[in-house]
Parts: structure tokens; C-alpha cells; sequence
């Protein structure tokens, strides 16, 4: 069933789309859909959410209080479920933010040398 | 899970339901911008989308409480598993008896171990923790303990929390014809209290009616006496009942559900120990020299067994030191209840076991056929299983609805299993039951106990042998299955279903070399020699004692009883006894001196004693060896002798000619009795027994009250055993004839064991061997199936069909020698479980191996030569056009 994408694409490290998605969100409240274009169209296409994880991560978070959903009708008047960024949400993404910047800060240490 | 946790489910699926589908709405409304038409911009999204199910599955994975979705799931698989299987009848019913064959087996003997091990006394709860205090003679065997050291070591023996004492003994009830025979014990003052087992009418026995012998005449009697005897009639406190011809007051009814402590006995009467001496004298509640009592209790918490039985050692190590003018040769011990020979747990347990065993490899063989079936089943469902996981679903997801397939097939398995076991053991039951005195009464009724060991064994193997072939048929390559490629090769399969069918076989074949021996041990046991002519003797019990006869009137009795039978026409020869031969219980031994014998370590000499008449072994047909048979004279006379069997003859004075003349004495008396006679050996107990030594005593020398009349005459027709009735009437109208039987019956009997044995034995190996069959004929006919591509191209250009049947044959054959092979490994180790049980033969007789491994050969060629031949009539243009 494996099969090989057009272009070639980034798979997404464990643990980023949660980053991911709250940090789309920051801008704010949007649907499923929506988050998963904006995604693709900030990395210029590069990374593509996988919808078998969108809606589970979406769902996890939410659970976990860091993102709050409502139904709402979209400006094309389409009903669609929104999530918002709730106040916990915004303190982890900053959380997730920081750790994201050590760990590229790491890897680059561990990559520069042997570029030298 | 509760209806709030429901719909709060409901109401989160139905929202997700909603948010994929205004995902795939969106996704359309771009792409139908960007040009699209309406459909194809559909199943773009979709594409895109990738797989809903599993999305749908991961997102609910996210909102926890995991394990009420689990639950839930397990429903709808259950309800899936029960619609799949209800499409398929035929396996389902297969399935389903097969395992019911198994576990029916298994779940019967268990009733039968259960109710000796688990639960041996009926109303009394936890009997299995029980413990027996008893005594080891010098030569180890397990005795009674003679009464003043039960006491004495009662009082100290704090390892219990308390300790009753009981004997069994046979009453006489009632007087005169209508008098009965009834299974009872005398029991300590402590008994009823130390069971637990209260009075439902009156009172039961107190300690206050354990205080002086011979001053407490009065019986506790069981639900089931006072039902048969009085019609439960409520004014039965006070009522006087006559017990071996002396007057008892009836005091209580018992609980219901009890029958007293005899395991495997119904005991329906209950009478203080001190009236020993009045129902079955002479007294031996002073005496340390014949073992009366065995203690049962319960052991303190925190006390084992073993420093129970320390502590009672060791306190009858302190009476001999106490004592040591009047030894004994008794040392106290305790045993779990299961190992005490009072009761009959001692004797079927040894048989119990190797049947146990193999029902354990007939369940075996039942769950090889299931996992052969699940892997048949799996093949045949190979798309099915493929479809579902292109679809996305997990491995593990279908694995468990494999399962969860078995279980639901396991359950009505199970409960056709337990209604087959019931049956079975109705049947043992009525089989058991021809002797009215000594009916075996098993608590093998269903209880908690037996439903766990049901529910262990079904899911036990629906998990077992459920869960390799699944996870077989899980592993697919999904490409292959999907282009119909019947011909893949998935060699682990196969060898996984030969293995199944060589070990079908192997303990198919172990079944029948066990069923062989015990047949074999039938027909030796039916030819073997009682030492006795057993045909054309009716045997009549009596009791002098219920017809108000003491031992002088007795006496008289005894004569013109005989006088008047032996008149009669058609009686060749008639004599009393005390016992029968090949009674299968063991009755009392008595302490014999044997003049001029001196003991040697280790020695135990405790023989039975029978009391007989004149012409009793004339009567049973029993050779004389040397010297001569009692005569009347010997009734009277004032020098009193006995006669011995052979072996005892051998063994104190070497031949028999040599043991006339020589004397013995009984119970410890300096009474000295001249052997005037040798005879030849009889079966005493039962047909496999050892040779044992064996004393008889005429019966105006040893008088006994209890004696069955022996009469052989010409014919034994019901015509004949009703004139001897009213002729024994005619004696004497007060003296009850209280059992009719014939010695043949008795004999008939002894075999019952062998021939039960032998049946089920037979049976299972019969059931081992046609599931056997079974998987042999659908593998090689699986196999063929899977290759008739390749037989039709043969066959097309030209290849001989016999060589094509001979293939296959080969195949089905080289897997039935490996089974052969490992069978008869097995059955080598195997069948010396069986030495207990069998007689005549030996564990490796040849006979019984050679025909099992004939029959098994025979089943295997058929088996696999009838679709090797089909295999080779293939039609080669049908073959091929199926590509």
C-alpha cells in the first residue's frame, strides 16, 4: 500500500505537529481543513499533515486543554468545526517553541563541526 | 458502561463523523474551483484524505477512557463473530461438538476428582481441608487408632482446632423381617460440632453423650434416613429405633445435604462411640491393641500437615513411653483427607488418574482438529481477512476478532461439554448402584469448582490453539491473496497443519495402546481363577442379632437353618460366613500370633479372620490342600482350631502338609487354635489383589451375628431363590433376609472397574482416531486441492494418474509413520501410568501395541488414500480453465 508521493515530502519528526498546529492556531481559530492548507502552504508544500494524524493530535489537544473547538459557519458560509487556542494552549506553545530552538540549536552544534 | 459514558460517545462520533466530512466537502470545493468536475473533485479529496476508518479509529484512540471503547468494541466483534459463524453451520457444529466431546470427557473425571479431593463430604464446608488422623502400623500401613490413644492424644494434639473420632459400621435396623441394612458410624460427642453440621429436628450429638460406656442409647439419623424410614414424620424426637437389636431414641435429624464422613458413602446414621460394646461387640473401647477411631479436623491457620503429624508422632511416642508394659504397635500420624483410606478415595483415585491423563490427551487431540479447522477456516477466508486489511485494519484488530470467534464458539462448547459430563456421570452413578449396601454416592454434582475447571479448559484451548493458526492467518501478503493465487506457496502453513496431524496421530495411536491393555487386562481379569466356582451360589445376609437371637440361640439357628436348606431339593451344599469373597471393601484384620514365630522388624501380623460353618469351601468349590474341612463336631468341641490358606501356610511352616497341627491365636489372647486344614487361595477383595494370608474360624468357636448364607444347588433360578426364601422364613419368621444375590453378580462385579475403564478408554481412543482421520483426509486433500493446476497439466500430457494418486498417498503416509513413530515413543513412557491398573499384562505387552499401531495404519492409509484417489481422477480441462 506504500506508495511514493509526486514530490518529495518531509516526514514530520515526532511530537512537531503538535508545535505545528498550535502555532497555526496563534493566528487565530480555524478548522481542520484550514489548518492542515495553511500548513502545507507555509512550508511551501513541503510538509503535508497526514489527516490520519490531524484530527487525533486535534482531539489530543484538546483534550489536554490546550485548544478549545465550537461549530461555527466559515466566510463561505460553510458549518465546519472551529478550534481556538485556549490560554494553557498559548503557555505550551511556547513551551514546545523553546524546545524546538534548543533542539535545532543541537543538532546544529552536533552538524557544524563536521562541517568545518 | 454506563448509558451516560454512551451517549457522550455517541455525541463525540457523530462530531467527528460531521468534521471528516466538511474536511472532504472543503477539500471538493477547491478542487472544483481549480476545474474539476463535481466527482472527480470528490474522489480527490478522498484520495487525498488517505484512510477515513483508520483516521476515525487513531482519533478515538485520543479521547482516552480507552478501555470502555475496548469494551464496547469486544461487543461488536462479539456480535460479528456470532453472525460470521451462524453463515457457516457446518464448522460451527463441528467445532462446537468436538470440544464438547473434549471437554465433556475431561469435566467428568474432574467431577469424580472434585468430589474426592475438592469437596469429599456432602454439607460440610471446605471438606477438602480436612485433615485424617490415623496411625502407620510397623509395616505402613494406615490404620484407626485403637480408642484410649485417640483420646489420649486427642487431648493434646493442639495442632487441631478440634478432632472428632468415627468408625463406620453396618446397622441392622428395625426388628424382624422388616429390618434393613444401613450404612452408619459411631462417632465421638465432638463430631457433629467439629464438622459443623447442625440438627434441623432435636439436637445432634453433645459431648454429654460421650461420658460412659454403654449409657448412651440414643442416634442422630440423616434427612434421607428419616425420609425413607419414617416419612419424615416431625414426631420423630423420642421415638425409639432398634440398631443391631438393641433400643436407640432418636434425638435429631441432621442438615439436610448431609450423609456423614465416609467419603464416597451415604451414611445415614449416627451413634455415640461409647455404645460400641452393645452394636458391635466384643468391647474394644479399653483395648490398645485394636484400632477403632480415625480423627478428623480442622488444622489450626498457620499449621501444615506435616507438623501436625510431627506432633501427633510424637505424642504416641510419649504414650509407649508412658506405657511400656502395654506397647502397641501404632504410631499417630496425620494425612489430607484425599489420602485416607477411610472412604473410598484411596481406591478410585489411582484409577482416576491415568484415565485423567488420558483425557487430558484426547483434549489434545480435540483442540489440534479446532486449531486445524481455525487454519482451514483462515485459508478459506483469506480474502475476506485481505480486504479488511487493505482497508486499513490492524493486525492485532483482526487477530482479535479471530479470537473473539473462538471464544463465542467456545461457550456453547463448554455448555454442551457440561451437559454431556452430567449425563456421563448419571451414568457411572446407575452402574454403581447394583450393591444396595455399598453404594458409591460421589458429590460429582456441578459447582462452582467445576464450571471454573470447564471455563479454564474451553478458553485454555479456544486461546491456545485458537491464537497460532490466527495469527497464521493474519500474516498474509496482501498482493498474492488479492489476484486469487490459490497456489502461493505458504510453506510455514502447511507445516504447521502436517504437525497438527502427526501429533493427532501419535496420541490417537497412544489412546488405543491404553484402551488395548485395559481391554486386555478385562479378558484376564474375566479368565482369571477366583479360587472359587462361583455359578449356580445364592447368597442370602442375615442378622441373628435383628431377630433377637443371642449367641446360644444363634447357635441353634445356625443348625436348623442349614439342617432345613441343605434338605431341600435340588441344594447340593449350603454353609454360613461371615464374608464374602471378592467383597471389594476391606474389612477388619486381626492381630494373630503364630506359636513359635518370632516377630521381625517391619512385620505386621494382621490378618483377616473369617467366621464360616462346615461345608463352606465344599459350597465354593475350594480345594482342601491338606488336612480336612470343619465338621459339626467342630461347633461344640471344646479344642478349638482354625484353617489357613496356602499362602499363610507357606509362609510360617513352608508346605501345607507341614502347617497341620501347628497353632495360632487371635487378638493378642494366649487362646491357642489348631490348624486342622489348609485350602487353596481365594480372591478376597478384588481380582488383581496379592496373595494374602487368611485364617478361618468355625463359627461355634468365633461366633458372629452377621452371616451370609451360601448355597449352591443345581440350578439358580428365581424359582429356586424364592423357595430358599420361605424356607429361611419358615426357620425363623423374626430373622430378616436382608440381601439376595448371586455370587456370580458379586464376581460380575469385581470386573465392573476393568470393563468401565476399558469402555471409556476405548471410547476416546475410537473419537482420537476418527479426528485423526479426520485432519489426515482434509490435509492431503487440501494439498491435492492446492495443486490440482499442476495434476491437470500432468495428467494432460500424459503422466499416469496412479502415479499422481501415489504422490499423495506418499505425502498422507510419511506424516501418519512420523505419528506412529511418536506415538509409540510416547505411549512406551505413557502407559506405565496404567501398571496400577492393569492385570495380567504389562505396560509393554505386545499384543495391545501391534493391534493399536494395525488400526491407526489402516485409518491412516484410508484416510489419505480415498483423496489421493480423487486427486488422480482431476479432470485436466477443468483444472486448467479454473486459471
Amino acid at each position: 500500500m506504500e506508495q511514493k508521493p509526486a514530490h518529495p515530502r518531509l516526514d514530520l519528526l515526532q511530537g512537531t505537529l503538535d508545535l505545528l498546529i498550535l502555532q497555526t492556531l496563534q493566528w487565530g481559530p480555524q478548522h481542520g481543513y484550514a489548518i492542515s492548507q495553511t500548513i502545507r502552504a507555509r512550508s511551501a508544500d513541503a510538509l503535508q499533515v497526514e489527516t490520519g494524524s490531524l484530527y487525533p493530535a486535534l482531539h489530543r489537544l484538546q483534550k489536554q486543554g490546550w485548544v478549545k473547538s465550537e461549530w461555527r459557519f466559515s466566510e463561505l458560509n460553510q458549518r465546519a468545526k472551529y478550534y481556538r487556542l485556549t490560554p494553557a494552549g498559548k503557555k505550551q506553545l511556547s513551551r514546545e517553541r523553546d524546545r524546538w530552538s534548543q533542539l535545532v540549536a543541537a543538532i546544529g552544534g552536533v552538524l557544524s563541526p563536521a562541517e568545518e | 458502561m454506563k448509558l451516560a459514558d454512551w451517549l457522550l460517545r455517541r455525541r463525540r462520533e457523530d462530531d467527528l463523523e460531521d468534521e471528516i466530512r466538511t474536511h472532504l466537502a472543503m477539500a471538493a470545493t477547491e478542487s472544483v474551483k481549480d476545474g474539476l468536475d463535481a466527482e472527480s473533485a470528490r474522489l480527490a479529496a478522498l484520495k487525498d484524505f488517505g484512510n477515513v476508518t483508520l483516521t476515525r479509529e487513531a482519533t478515538r484512540t485520543a479521547w482516552g477512557g480507552t478501555w470502555r471503547w475496548v469494551v464496547a468494541d469486544l461487543g461488536q466483534d462479539v456480535s460479528y463473530a456470532v453472525r460470521t459463524l451462524a453463515r457457516s453451520p457446518g464448522y460451527t457444529a463441528i467445532v462446537i461438538a468436538v470440544l464438547a466431546l473434549g471437554i465433556g470427557a475431561n469435566v467428568s473425571l474432574f467431577s469424580v476428582f472434585k468430589s474426592l479431593v475438592l469437596t469429599p463430604i456432602h454439607g460440610v464446608e471446605n471438606s477438602g481441608r480436612l485433615a485424617v488422623l490415623g496411625a502407620r502400623t510397623t509395616a505402613g500401613r494406615l490404620s484407626a487408632l485403637p480408642h484410649p490413644d485417640f483420646r489420649e492424644i486427642r487431648k493434646d494434639a493442639h495442632a487441631f482446632e478440634g478432632l472428632a473420632g468415627t468408625t463406620d459400621v453396618f446397622f441392622t435396623v428395625g426388628i424382624g423381617t422388616a429390618s434393613q441394612r444401613m450404612y452408619g458410624e459411631l462417632v465421638t460427642g465432638n463430631y457433629f460440632q467439629v464438622l459443623g453440621v447442625r440438627a434441623q429436628l432435636g439436637r445432634t450429638l453433645l459431648p454429654s453423650d460421650d461420658v460412659t460406656p454403654g449409657n448412651h442409647p440414643v442416634v442422630v439419623i440423616s434427612e434421607a434416613v428419616w425420609k425413607r424410614i419414617f416419612g419424615s414424620d416431625p414426631q420423630i424426637i423420642g421415638r425409639p429405633l432398634t440398631l443391631n437389636g438393641q433400643s436407640f431414641t432418636v434425638v435429631g435429624v441432621s442438615e439436610p445435604g448431609f450423609q456423614g464422613s465416609v467419603v464416597s458413602q451415604t451414611v445415614g446414621i449416627f451413634v455415640p462411640v461409647m455404645m460400641q460394646p452393645q452394636t458391635m461387640p466384643p468391647d474394644r473401647l479399653s483395648s490398645r491393641q485394636v484400632p477403632l477411631l480415625w480423627g478428623l479436623g480442622r488444622l489450626r491457620s498457620g499449621t501444615t500437615i506435616e507438623q501436625a503429624a510431627a506432633q501427633a508422632d510424637g505424642l504416641s511416642a510419649q504414650l509407649a513411653t508412658v506405657r511400656p508394659d502395654d506397647p502397641n504397635e501404632f504410631r499417630a500420624t496425620v494425612i489430607p483427607i484425599w489420602q485416607s483410606p477411610y472412604g473410598a478415595q484411596t481406591y478410585i483415585l489411582p484409577l482416576l488418574m491415568p484415565l485423567g491423563a488420558m483425557s487430558l490427551l484426547l483434549l489434545f487431540i480435540v483442540c489440534a482438529n479446532i486449531a486445524n479447522l481455525v487454519l482451514v477456516r483462515g485459508l478459506s477466508r483469506r480474502g475476506e481477512i485481505a480486504a479488511r486489511l487493505a482497508l486499513g485494519a490492524s493486525r492485532s484488530r483482526i487477530l482479535r476478532l479471530l479470537l473473539v470467534e473462538n471464544i463465542v464458539v467456545a461457550i456453547p462448547g463448554t455448555l454442551a461439554g457440561l451437559v454431556m459430563s452430567h449425563a456421563l456421570s448419571g451414568l457411572m452413578r446407575q452402574s454403581a448402584t447394583a450393591d444396595a449396601t455399598m453404594i458409591f454416592d460421589l458429590n460429582t454434582s456441578p459447582d462452582g469448582f467445576v464450571a471454573g475447571f470447564a471455563l479454564l479448559l474451553s478458553f485454555g484451548c479456544s486461546m491456545l490453539f485458537g491464537f497460532v493458526p490466527a495469527l497464521q492467518s493474519t500474516r498474509l501478503d496482501l498482493a498474492t491473496v488479492m489476484k486469487d493465487d490459490l497456489s502461493a506457496r505458504s510453506g510455514s502453513k502447511g507445516r504447521l497443519r502436517a504437525a497438527l496431524v502427526v501429533s493427532q496421530v501419535a496420541v490417537s495411536l497412544v489412546l488405543l495402546v491404553g484402551a488395548g491393555l485395559v481391554i486386555r487386562t478385562l479378558e484376564s481379569v474375566q479368565g482369571a481363577n477366583p479360587g472359587f466356582d462361583a455359578r449356580n451360589v445364592v447368597l442370602m445376609a442375615v442378622d441373628l442379632r435383628a431377630g433377637g437371637h443371642d449367641e446360644v440361640r444363634g447357635g441353634l439357628f445356625c443348625e436348623s437353618l442349614l439342617a432345613a436348606v441343605r434338605a431341600e431339593p435340588g441344594v447340593e451344599a449350603a454353609a454360613l460366613a461371615s464374608r464374602l469373597p471378592l467383597r471389594a471393601v476391606e474389612g477388619r484384620r486381626r492381630q494373630v500370633s503364630v506359636d513359635g514365630y518370632g516377630l521381625k522388624r517391619g512385620d505386621e501380623l494382621r490378618f483377616s479372620v473369617d467366621t464360616i460353618t462346615s461345608d463352606y469351601f465344599r459350597t465354593l468349590r475350594t480345594d482342601v490342600l491338606a488336612g480336612r474341612d470343619f465338621e459339626a463336631s467342630d461347633e461344640q468341641s471344646g479344642s478349638p482350631v482354625v484353617i489357613v490358606n496356602e499362602t499363610m501356610a507357606r509362609r510360617f511352616w513352608n508346605t501345607p502338609d507341614n502347617a497341620v497341627g501347628r497353632r495360632v491365636a487371635l487378638d493378642g489372647t494366649s487362646k491357642w487354635r489348631t490348624v486342622i486344614g489348609v485350602v487353596r487361595d481365594m480372591k478376597y477383595t478384588r481380582l488383581n489383589e496379592e496373595p494374602r494370608s487368611y485364617i478361618y474360624a468355625p463359627h461355634g468357636q468365633l461366633y458372629e451375628p452377621n452371616l451370609i448364607l451360601h448355597v449352591r444347588s443345581r440350578e439358580a433360578s428365581p424359582a429356586t431363590i424364592q423357595q430358599l426364601r420361605r424356607r429361611v422364613e419358615a426357620v425363623d419368621a423374626n430373622v430378616p433376609i436382608l440381601n439376595v444375590r448371586m455370587l456370580e453378580d458379586v464376581v460380575r462385579q469385581g470386573s465392573a472397574v476393568y470393563r468401565m475403564t476399558a469402555s471409556v478408554l476405548g471410547l476416546f481412543g475410537g473419537i482420537a482416531l476418527l479426528l485423526a482421520a479426520l485432519g489426515m483426509y482434509g490435509l492431503v486433500s487440501y494439498s491435492a486441492s492446492r495443486s490440482a493446476h499442476e495434476i491437470g497439466i500432468r495428467i494432460a500430457v500424459g503422466a499416469n494418474p496412479s502415479d499422481v494418486a501415489r504422490r499423495f498417498l506418499g505425502d498422507g503416509l510419511r506424516l501418519g509413520i512420523w505419528g506412529v513413530a511418536c506415538g509409540l515413543a510416547i505411549s512406551i513412557i505413557v502407559t506405565r501410568l496404567l501398571t496400577s491398573l492393569l492385570y495380567g499384562v504389562g505396560p509393554t505387552d505386545v499384543v495391545s501395541f501391534a493391534s493399536a499401531l494395525a488400526v491407526v495404519l489402516v485409518i491412516v492409509l484410508a484416510a489419505s488414500s480415498i483423496p489421493a484417489w480423487r486427486a488422480a481422477r482431476t479432470d485436466p480441462i477443468a483444472a486448467l480453465r479454473h486459471r
